[in-house]
């Protein structure tokens, strides 16, 4: 394994004594030119975390280290990252080039370069032609790049980004979600990306964090979080998923390279399945997760073997997918169905659902009661 | 009471369309009420105390109302202001500010008829026109701190004396004070301050350096009882009237080199609302009760000459009997005079 | 759908029209409306400040005399006599440096205050700010009586400095320039923190943070950043300091000692003292054409720095 850019060790915050830390004894290392989503809902500690990297906020306990150099306490100025705010924090009495060349003034890099490098970062973000314009005469986006080029313009450590797509509106966060990644790609700048947005974080990172409570529930890779969450609460927020509570009964032999078995389960209620999990799980009660798509739904019955049978509840048409609640036992499950496939069902019909084995994933973690019902 | 006004404004308007000068007496002699305007402060509470309250009382039906006015110069422009429509009766009055007004025919004449008590005024200080008498009169002091001066200076060279550098308040003119001392000075130097004033003028810039204040605050006796100035111009009856309040921490006295007349007119006010409650006013501050209760309560002289003081107000007041030394400072000149000076000083005499 | 819509569209086209003309009377009617509502403080505005304006301006034509007697004339004597005196050129310079020392003091010492309480977050922040502007709830006479009380030759600063040994003879604070500007800042302090509150707009933390991140020292970032975005509040504070400075009467009356001849205090003098109205009438103008020319700098600059 390489050393790693930037390693966290047992960060933790604590805004005030006797309340919950934002950030709980956090531990993460993230690879040179690797795009690492910081993913939670809000008030998860993935902003406090961000800003204590940056220098902005002091941790209460642990360490950063950038280059197998400490720097929990060395004072944001020092630290050498780009970052780019939610407001994008342009400077309102400076121009677009004024902006760009602010951290390169700091570091009292010659004009001669800086006016080069400048413009080398305005053409990175394809606003060249508006170097001398006021930033507050630039659309969002517009915005958006200047704010990013002028993180980038100084070759910073680490880039960090804090939900930098969240003003703008849904198409432009689409193409400027591309363009940033493009640009991260080509400059190879290691990036902590804070959003809330599962979509953003899957398409863009190389890693995800999924937090929760001020902890990292996962870390991994954008297949890993969504095919193999460790947790239910990864599961639930990346995605969709249905939960269907089984008793793992017995091991059905290896699966995979990567040592997961299949299993037998029983879901009470439902009768024995398939299901794929982490291996030496027997025994326990664990949650499977299946994803709406990966459930396969039949309006007739005996397309698959012991399919299980129940009502459509509810029928959701979005053009692209039609998405439908089946009532099965005493549990609503979501499904998928193409749109194209012949006859709309309507609520009410009988329909007969089943799914491969690899598709039931068996949560590593076992199904605490109290907690399952609390999630 | 409201008829009253109503009938006595109608009289006026009768007046006033038939363009008579003679609005011989408006309203009743014995009640309805009058507008006098004069000084504020300390002024105002004891010549309440000392004469409008007994006029009160002896008329009950007249009622009085007093509109103060820190300096005659805020009342003279007060009057020009009504001009065409007075609101005032009578106003009481520095003397070269009343002559302005009777030039300016703002006042009317006065005469025993209207005023018997007139007839007690002494002779010089009736107008000799027939304008408002001179109602009391004062004179220009110097005040001192009693601990600095346990025996009262002599002179005004006092003023020049190093020792107090930094501790001389002098109300620069417009104020009659500096005014007065402008002419002082003249005459101490032997000049005639109604051909040059040159001599003064270079006398006063030595002293200007030393000078805390030319317009001190709250006024040239409180700061003294402060002791944020320990000598100062200041008028004899005010001071003497501070110098009780203060338990004598300040005093008052005439230098040797004599002093100027501060004098008082009282004034009927031409085409009056009520001149006929007006004259009855006038009259009662006349009287020698009026005359004595007010020297008694602020250290005025009186003007008239059947008021009898007892012995230790007599001491405090200015004489009038010419046994003080007093440096002439003619009304008509200081109206002329009153600007140039002012400039002077300005100018040339006050420091930054 | 698409069939519907064509035979649908001229009819939508002439209700559109319709809509517009009825939005015209709408603006129309909205309009008297709004004249009707402004009408009142129009009618009061013309009674209490057009018509005794004009009457200033109309005073100063007139001729004065040293017995107070007003002529009613046409003549520009009362603007040539101060236009061509050396005396009143230095008092109007003095009125402005006054003014100038007053403003840039003031806001010298308000913007600390200001600063804090415009970035503060604290729950206490509305009580900070009432704390900062209470001064305002006490006349300006009564605080420069206190002022006299303060800088006078027996005052706190002196007794203090005395007792301390510093100084033989008392400081004079007072009765000259001095004691005028201590008065006059601390009287305006209240004024300049709220011009400077609701000028600090763009001010965000931010931007200071952006600053930092991208290199800057704290010390930088205040040059760079938090500095340039407050100067359109400190140009509005010093602004609004300075005229009330020039026009203020009071202060400059009581701890000037007569000594500090400013423009207000000469019209006071003109007006009350020697009852020249008419000269006193022409100063104000003068004062106000000052006002006029600051104001029309104050813009030009505003609009430089981006305000």
């Amino acid at each position: 394994m390489t050393e790693s850019k930037l390693s966290i060790v047992d960060l933790t915050k604590r805004y005030a004594a006797g309340l919950e830390p934002a950030v709980d004894r956090l531990n993460m290392e993230v690879e040179e030119g690797h795009l690492v989503a910081l993913l939670g809902p809000s008030g998860c500690g993935k902003t406090t975390t961000l800003r204590m990297v940056a220098g902005l906020m002091d941790p209460t306990a642990g360490s950063i280290v950038v280059d197998g150099k400490e720097i929990t306490h060395t004072p944001v100025n020092k630290r050498g990252m780009g970052m780019v705010f939610q407001s994008y924090a342009l400077f309102p009495h400076m121009n677009v080039e004024q902006n760009v060349a602010f951290g390169l003034e700091m570091r009292q890099v010659p004009k001669a370069e800086q006016k080069a490098r400048v413009a080398a970062a305005l053409d990175m973000v394809q606003l060249g032609h508006l170097s001398k314009r006021q930033t507050k005469e630039l659309s969002g986006g517009q915005q958006q790049r200047i704010a990013l080029a002028r993180a980038l313009v100084v070759e910073p450590t680490l880039l960090l980004l804090d939900e930098p797509l969240s003003n703008l509106d849904a198409k432009l966060r689409e193409t400027m979600r591309t363009e940033i990644r493009s640009i991260q790609q080509r400059t190879r700048a290691t990036t902590l990306f804070v959003t809330h947005d599962q979509d953003e974080a899957l398409d863009m990172a190389d890693r995800i964090a999924v937090m929760n409570g001020g902890l990292i529930e996962q870390f991994g890779s954008p297949t890993e979080v969504y095919e193999r969450p460790r947790t239910h609460f990864v599961a639930n927020f990346i995605g969709q998923a249905n939960f269907l509570t089984a008793r793992v009964c017995t091991e059905a032999g290896r699966a995979n390279l990567a040592g997961e078995s299949y299993y037998k389960v029983d879901v009470e209620g439902l009768g024995q399945f398939g299901a794929i999990g982490t291996a030496g799980l027997s025994g326990s009660t664990h949650e499977l997760v299946i994803r709406p798509h990966r459930l396969s739904v039949s309006l007739q019955p005996g397309a698959a073997q012991a399919p299980l049978a129940g009502t459509i509840e509810r029928v959701s048409y979005t053009g692209d997918a039609l998405s439908v609640a089946v009532r099965v036992g005493g549990q609503q499950l979501q499904a998928q169905m193409l749109t194209s496939s012949g006859d709309l069902p309507r609520v009410g019909d009988a329909a007969y659902l089943s799914w491969a084995p690899d598709d039931a994933y068996i949560l590593p973690t076992p199904a605490v009661p109290e907690r399952a019902a609390a999630a | 009471m409201a008829a009253m006004a109503a009938l006595s404004s109608a009289v006026l308007v009768l007046s006033g369309c038939g363009g008579g000068s003679e609005a011989a007496s408006s309203g009743s002699a014995t009640s309805g009420e009058v507008n006098l305007i004069a000084y504020s402060g300390v002024w105002q509470d004891q010549y309440t105390a000392a004469v409008i309250e007994p006029f009160k009382a002896k008329y009950p039906d007249i009622k009085i109302n007093y509109a103060s006015k820190r300096s005659s110069a805020e009342m003279l422009s007060a009057l020009q202001g009504q001009k065409n429509n007075p609101a005032t009766d009578v106003a009481i009055m520095d003397n070269s500010v009343s002559t302005t007004g009777n030039k300016q025919g703002l006042f009317e004449k006065i005469d025993t008829d209207g005023v018997p008590n007139l007839a007690n005024v002494q002779e010089k200080f009736r107008d000799k026109e027939g304008y408002g008498p001179v109602a009391m009169l004062d004179a220009v002091g110097l005040v001192y701190d009693t601990a600095t001066f346990p025996e009262a200076p002599k002179s005004w060279k006092v003023l020049w004396d190093p020792a107090y550098a930094g501790k001389i308040n002098v109300n620069a003119p417009p104020s009659l004070l500096g005014l007065s001392l402008t002419a002082i000075t003249s005459k101490m130097e032997g000049e005639d301050y109604a051909q040059s004033i040159d001599s003064a003028v270079e006398r006063l810039k030595e002293m200007a350096p030393g000078v805390q204040t030319f317009a001190p605050n709250p006024d040239e006796y409180q700061n003294v009882i402060t002791g944020q100035t320990v000598l100062g111009l200041g008028q004899n009856a005010r001071g003497q009237f501070y110098s009780d309040q203060s338990n004598k921490k300040m005093g008052v006295t005439f230098p040797e080199e004599g002093t100027v007349y501060q004098i008082n007119t009282i004034n009927l006010v031409k085409d009056a609302p009520h001149t006929a409650a007006a004259k009855t006013f006038v009259d009662y501050a006349l009287s020698a009760e009026a005359q004595t209760a007010f020297a008694k309560a602020l250290f005025y002289a009186p003007s008239v000459t059947n008021a009898e003081l007892p012995a230790d107000v007599k001491d405090r007041v200015v004489p009038t009997d010419g046994s003080l030394n007093i440096v002439p400072l003619d009304v008509e000149f200081l109206s002329s005079a009153r600007d140039k000076w002012t400039d002077t000083w300005k100018r040339q005499i006050i420091t930054k | 759908m698409t069939l519907l819509q064509t035979p649908v569209a001229p009819e939508k086209r002439s209700q559109a029209r319709d809509e517009g003309k009825l939005e015209k009377a709408t603006a129309r009617r909205n309009r008297r409306t709004y004249l009707a509502l402004l009408l009142p403080g129009l009618l009061g505005l013309l009674v209490s400040f057009v018509f005794p304006l004009a009457y200033m301006v109309r005073m100063s034509f007139n001729q004065g005399s040293p017995d107070g007697v007003i002529v009613e004339t046409f003549t520009l004597d009362t603007y040539i006599q101060p236009l061509t005196d050396p005396y009143y050129w230095r008092v109007t310079l003095d009125t402005f440096q006054m003014g100038v020392t007053v403003g840039i003091l003031c806001v010298l010492v308000s913007y600390p205050v200001a600063l804090f309480l415009a970035r503060s977050t604290s729950k206490w922040r509305g009580l900070l700010i009432a704390i900062a502007i209470a001064p305002l709830l006490t006349s300006a006479v009564v605080r420069t009586y206190g002022w006299m009380v303060i800088l006078g030759t027996n005052g706190l600063i002196n007794s203090s400095l005395d007792g301390l040994g510093l100084i033989d003879t008392p400081l004079k604070l007072t009765n000259n320039m001095t004691g005028v500007a201590i008065g006059l800042v601390e009287i305006f302090m209240p004024y300049a923190i709220l011009a400077m509150i609701s000028g600090f707009g763009r001010l965000s933390p931010q931007l200071e943070e952006a600053a930092g991140s991208l290199g800057a020292s704290k010390f930088k970032v205040f040059t760079r950043v938090t500095l340039p975005l407050c100067l359109p509040g400190l140009l509005t504070a010093f602004l609004l300091v300075f005229v009330l400075s020039i026009s203020t009467f009071i202060t400059p009356r009581l701890l000037g000692g007569g000594s500090v001849q400013v423009l207000a205090t000469e019209i006071y003098d003109q007006t009350t003292g020697l009852l020249n109205w008419p000269f006193a009438a022409a100063l104000s103008v003068i004062l106000l054409v000052l006002f006029g020319l600051i104001i029309a700098v104050y813009q030009r600059l505003t609009k430089k720095i981006g305000g």
